[in-house]
């Protein structure tokens, strides 16, 4: 039955568009991701009460509910895979990379839905802002890419293991460690109300580290995939 | 049998030399007792091999990636394992020295202890992985492509650490390399230093051959590939 | 013209033998049963065959023309129906339908997905979500998804697992007729289905 030809991001954007719909139908990832933010920073912020940490501490606090808010969820788009028994078919109907990038996409819009609802619940509930909204944006924005580019092939990983629990957040940590000392430095920057000049090193950092991640997992997402 | 003589007599010979010359010490820039900065001798050649265990298990993982031979993912493991001892060794003699010198233990602000630790925590992540998958071919497989993320991420760790840490290291940069990275070792020192790192090199391929050895010998009844 | 080439093909999990020294001929037009008790190999072996594991010795082969294709090569024009695979429960048997068909590069009409449902006997149930289906209607709706590929290598798996009789009736219609333009291949234990086949593959002594 041949019919029309369909294009390379065409087929990416049917997996992610898959992936949302289902996501829709079942709340699979998305309340927990968010929840799970939403008790971080209410723990954090009922922690320090009455105290006023400084923005360098705040930096960090950000990133690490974002770490692990993401951690709780990114790993569900190829655990349910697995754990429906869908995977099998899929590996046969498509490249393996089509479905990379789909589920990196779908992970990244899970991110920045995260990301818009925390950042004014962190600046309301921890009354810090950023100074400097620019340089703010674009660590958030190259950070999330970060996070969703590091992992996805980390989440292809665990979802072949038999006890996943708190597998996805050990083997993210040490991949996404860099990333995550590069980008709160650029926060801390941005909390401090310092400018693009003090950040040109940590931002070339950033760019080369989600190129270079990204890379590396096309090149080895075959592997983890044909299994 | 002379490899495991040879060994043996060049590591006696080295420990007897760190404790019988003048200590590594240079009194003008260092704090604490000089015998304690003997220790360099030992604990630097085992970060050393630490790190060069995370290298060639690396490069094992690749090759086993291009030819899906499972002797290449036995290497891997092996050489993983070693990996894995003589960073928790480096971890605690450094962390020996740092009470001795500075008075505590662990000292986050300080490069070469967060740098070990993490390389602790990449070889644990490893080990964590191989467990819980369920058989030889996706242990191998998975932990090869996650031993490789790990390298490329030591990468920029590698550069972002000593960009974050420039301001406040206190790791005795009079033992091997000054604050502009100069090697201001005395010739006594090198020899002894590079006769102990020839050693401990010596050491884990030794170790390793014999458990190369051992693991086939255990395989002896699997099929020829 | 394509083909498969099984050569003395060994699998081992560890230090225990699967089964070894498989060899298997397959051409477009020709068929073969596996055979054998169950733990004898045979999902394991179909897992070779499509390339989602490593053989211990031995290889699989898809040529075409002489040429060897790579697995996207042969992938894609492969389907697969197992007990051990499973559809997108929270999406219409139209919606899965759609997707694999997408994913696969090809845009597909409603006329074509009415088709083949019709064809498995699922007729009218494209709008229901797949959660709802019965075990039955799943492994129905895994046909259609396989026939709408048009596959050249079709693969199946205990093929009339968890069907009622007419389900085994409208598989065994299926199996008959993409035996005369496909490269098939049939896991079972069932006389009905392994005779159609035209070589046999026994494994487990």
């Amino acid at each position: 039955m041949p019919g029309s030809s369909v294009s390379w991001a065409a087929k990416v954007l049917a997996v992610t568009r898959k992936d949302i719909t289902a996501e829709f139908r079942t709340r699979y990832a998305i309340n927990s991701i968010l929840m799970f933010a939403l008790v971080t920073l209410t723990v954090i912020s009922m922690a320090l009460g009455l105290m006023t940490p400084d923005s360098d501490l705040m930096a960090a606090l950000f990133w690490v509910i974002l770490f692990f808010a993401a951690m709780s969820g990114l790993a569900q788009v190829f655990i349910k895979e697995e754990e429906a028994g869908t995977a099998l078919i899929l590996k046969l109907s498509t490249e393996g990379l089509v479905i990379f990038f789909g589920k990196l996409i779908f992970n990244l819009l899970l991110l920045t839905v995260l990301s818009v609802l925390i950042v004014p619940l962190f600046i309301i509930l921890l009354k810090v802002t950023p100074q400097n909204w620019a340089v703010f944006l674009i660590g958030l924005v190259l950070g999330d890419i970060g996070l969703a580019g590091a992992t996805t092939i980390i989440a292809a990983i665990v979802a072949k293991a038999t006890v996943k629990g708190a597998l996805f957040t050990v083997l993210s940590f040490p991949i996404l460690l860099p990333l995550l000392m590069a980008v709160i430095d650029i926060t801390k920057v941005a909390f401090g109300g310092g400018n693009f000049g003090d950040i040109s090193t940590g931002l070339q950092l950033l760019v080369a580290y989600d190129v270079v991640m990204v890379t590396v997992s096309v090149m080895l997402f075959d592997f983890v995939w044909r299994q | 049998m002379w490899w495991k003589i040879l060994i043996f007599a060049a590591m006696s010979a080295v420990i007897i030399a760190a404790f019988m010359t003048p200590s590594p010490m240079n009194p003008a820039i260092s704090l604490g007792d000089a015998d304690v900065y003997r220790i360099f001798y030992f604990h630097v050649p085992q970060a050393w091999v630490a790190a060069l265990a995370f290298v060639l298990s690396m490069i094992f993982s690749i090759k086993f990636l291009k030819t899906r031979d499972m002797q290449y993912d036995t290497k891997a493991v092996l050489a993983a394992k070693l990996g894995l001892v003589f960073a928790v060794l480096a971890t605690v003699t450094g962390s020996i020295f740092a009470k001795m010198t500075w008075g505590e233990f662990w000292n986050w602000a300080e490069i070469r202890e967060v740098s070990i630790f993490i390389l602790l925590i990449i070889y644990g992540a490893y080990f964590a992985l191989r467990s819980a998958l369920p058989n030889a071919e996706t242990k191998a497989t998975l932990s090869a492509v996650l031993s490789i993320l790990f390298a490329v991420s030591a990468v920029f760790l590698i550069f972002i650490l000593p960009r974050l840490y420039a301001d406040f290291s206190q790791h005795p940069s009079d033992s091997v390399v000054d604050r502009e990275g100069q090697i201001t070792m005395g010739a006594t020192v090198a020899a002894i230093f590079f006769s102990s790192l020839a050693v401990f090199t010596a050491l884990f391929a030794w170790i390793y051959n014999v458990s190369l050895r051992i693991a086939k010998a255990y395989d002896k009844n699997l099929p020829e590939n | 013209m394509l083909k498969l080439e099984i050569d003395k093909l060994a699998k081992w999990f560890g230090q225990r033998k699967i089964f070894e020294d498989i060899n298997l001929t397959l051409e477009i037009g020709q068929s073969a049963a596996i055979i054998g008790p169950n733990g004898s190999g045979k999902t394991t072996l179909l897992r070779l065959i499509m390339g989602l594991s490593y053989p211990t010795r031995g290889e699989v082969i898809f040529s075409e023309d002489g040429k060897k294709l790579d697995f996207d090569g042969y992938r894609k024009r492969m389907a697969l129906v197992s007990p051990y695979l499973s559809l997108y429960d929270a999406l219409t048997g139209f919606e899965n339908l759609r997707f694999f068909a997408k994913v696969d590069g090809r845009a597909v009409s409603n006329d074509e997905m009415n088709e083949v449902l019709e064809k498995v006997g699922l007729g009218g149930r494209g709008e229901d979500f797949v959660g709802a289906y019965s075990t039955g209607m799943k492994q129905r709706l895994k046909y259609a998804v396989a026939l709408l590929k048009d596959p050249a290598i079709f693969l199946v798996d205990e093929p009339s697992a968890n069907l009622d009789e007419s389900g085994r009736n409208i598989v065994r219609g299926i199996i008959r007729a993409k035996k005369k333009d496909s490269l098939l291949i049939l896991a079972t234990n069932e006389k009905e289905e392994y005779e159609l086949a035209g070589q046999f593959c026994q494994l487990g002594g």
